[in-house]
């Protein structure tokens, strides 16, 4: 699913946010990033979803080297990707419903299919009695199951997650993990990015670790190390 | 068609949902078109003025007592044969008496007239006449003072206006000149504020930017409906400059023809009336343009992403 080879990226001269990355994500895995803070995972991020260009190395996405992308390719690969944030990203003057269906409709869906995915999406996520509320009217764990509803609707083979419960209490942070693994055994590749220790021994997955821009340990069954 | 019907809803949302800020952008746009429009109205009322009082120009030519009909209208038809001249008025000697008798003399003058007769009339003919244009009053009364009508003509005056007229013009010339730049630096003025103006609104909505950028809605998908929204506010302010404009005419127009004696010399609603395609069409359009402009700039950064 994931390809990366001896990638790197600095920001200016000093701040080596990662060195030398290698990894393999193979398809319908469910895999957890970690690491503390500046150890270089939101950056892994936005290199997957071209949010920032790399400076050597190589991605490979589904097949698709995305090494050197064009900007006009950037939103036919993010079509193909679920994202969710720490801070939800959700569009504040727009509804539940129309959060979700926006995603569709920037890609073109016609208005009919967008309703039923939507509202599919919605009962998914547990929100579809929400579907009209704006985001201040939702709490946190609800506004990233928005996110996490937006993040589907364009059925995607893989879906990154930066620090997605980092907002939340344990309560909410468990119904997003759960949300999470239903979703990867529905087929889709899950990267998640936390450094909340419960939740990654719970997992009992694959678990890769950071530090100052290092993979330093890469485990099945891993533990929250540090 | 889809998309173009997604484009139209989202500007309409982006237009009530960010309600304050659509107020604040479209006052400032406002305030520009404001200020374009003081100029046009101003620029209306000078012109007005020196035409009004242009109109009331002549050169009065009274004849002898004993000069008759037919060598009156062969006067006339030479004046009417000078290039320089717009129109002549016969005032016969029935009507200049009216005219002295209605006049605000005083009475013992009016008196004067006693010493004549029944039917007998001591008024003769005399002849108003217009010009084009200011400057070609002297043309027309040198015309007048040939030779040929010496045993006609008993006197000819440039009627009352003379210095006012000059005085004016001056006026008119020089406001003509500098309105030039006032309205360049309004220009200006309007334009950097509406740029600003936008370019804050877009900086306030820069993370919507953002965050439709990540979920994968293309440049266009996202610059069409802030595109389209700019034109709503540009469309909004000449709105409200419309309704403006018809509340202000509407109490000062009373009030010019009040001044102006009832002749409607100053016809602002009219002026505004016969030119509202050109004044606020053309308002709408720079304005529209300016916006699409500077949205497109201000976006350009945060599309980026
Ligand atoms: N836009 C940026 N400009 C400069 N330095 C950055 C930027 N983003 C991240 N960094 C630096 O890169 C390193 C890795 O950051 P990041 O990937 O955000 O870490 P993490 O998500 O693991 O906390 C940090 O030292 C951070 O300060
Ligand atoms: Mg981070």
């Amino acid at each position: 699913m994931i390809k990366i080879h001896n990638l790197s990226k600095n920001y200016g001269k000093d701040v080596h946010a990662l060195r030398d990355v290698n990894l393999h994500i193979k398809p319908g895995e469910f895999v957890s990033i970690v690491g503390q803070s500046g150890s270089g995972k939101s950056t892994l991020i936005r290199l997957l979803i071209a949010e920032e260009k790399m400076d050597s190395g190589q991605i490979t996405i589904g097949g698709w080297e995305i090494t050197d992308i064009k900007n006009h390719e950037i939103p036919t690969l993010r079509r193909q990707l679920g994202v969710i944030f720490q801070d939800y990203k959700l569009l504040s003057k727009k509804t539940v419903f129309e959060n979700v269906s926006f995603a569709m409709e920037a890609c073109g869906f016609k208005s009919s299919d967008i309703k039923k995915t939507v509202n599919q999406m919605l009962s998914l996520v547990g929100l579809k009695d929400k579907r009209d509320r704006y985001p201040h009217q939702l709490s946190g764990g609800e506004q990233q199951r928005v996110a996490i509803a937006r993040s589907l609707v364009h059925k995607p083979k893989l879906l990154v997650a930066d620090e997605p419960t980092g907002n939340l209490d344990s309560i909410n942070t468990r119904e997003i993990i759960d949300l999470l693994k239903k979703i990867n055994n529905l087929g889709t590749t899950v990267v998640l990015v936390t450094h909340d220790r419960d939740v990654v021994n719970s997992l009992r997955g694959r678990v890769i670790t950071l530090e100052k821009g290092y993979v330093i340990s890469d485990q099945e069954n891993g533990k929250y190390l540090l | 068609m889809t998309s173009l019907f997604r484009i139209i809803k989202f500007a309409l949302q982006g237009f009530f949902r960010n309600f304050w800020l659509s107020v604040v952008t479209i006052t400032m746009m406002l305030m520009a078109i404001f200020s374009v429009t003081l100029l046009v109205g101003m620029d209306y009322i000078r012109q007005a003025t020196i035409d009004g009082v242009e109109q009331k120009v002549d050169i009065l030519i009274s004849m002898k007592p004993e000069i008759d009909k037919d060598k009156v209208e062969t006067l006339v038809s030479d004046m009417n044969g000078l290039s320089e001249v717009k129109s002549v008025r016969i005032i016969t000697p029935e009507e200049n008496k009216v005219l002295f008798e209605q006049s605000n003399l005083d009475d013992n003058t009016k008196k004067a007239l006693e010493i004549f007769e029944e039917g007998e009339n001591p008024f003769s003919y005399s002849l108003a006449i217009q010009a084009h244009d200011l400057d070609q009053y002297v043309i027309i009364s040198e015309f007048a003072k040939q030779d040929k009508y010496n045993g006609w003509i008993e006197d000819s005056t440039f009627r009352d206006y003379e210095t006012f007229v000059e005085k004016i013009n001056n006026l008119a010339k020089m406001v003509n000149k500098y309105s030039w730049y006032v309205i360049a630096v309004f220009s200006l003025i309007s334009i950097i504020v509406i740029f600003n103006t936008i370019r804050i609104s877009i900086y306030t909505r820069k993370n919507e930017i953002m965050v439709m950028k990540l979920v994968g809605a293309g440049n266009w998908f996202v610059r069409m409906p802030f595109l389209l929204e700019s034109t709503f506010y540009a469309l909004a302010a000449v709105l409200i400059m419309i309704a403006i404009v018809y509340f202000v005419i509407s109490f000062l127009q009373p009030s010019l023809n009040t001044y102006f004696q009832g002749t409607q010399v100053i016809d602002l609603s009219g002026y505004f009336r016969n030119n509202f395609l050109f004044i606020f069409g053309v308002q709408f359009l720079v304005l529209s343009f300016l916006n699409i402009v500077s949205t497109t700039i201000a976006l350009r950064k945060y599309l980026k992403v």
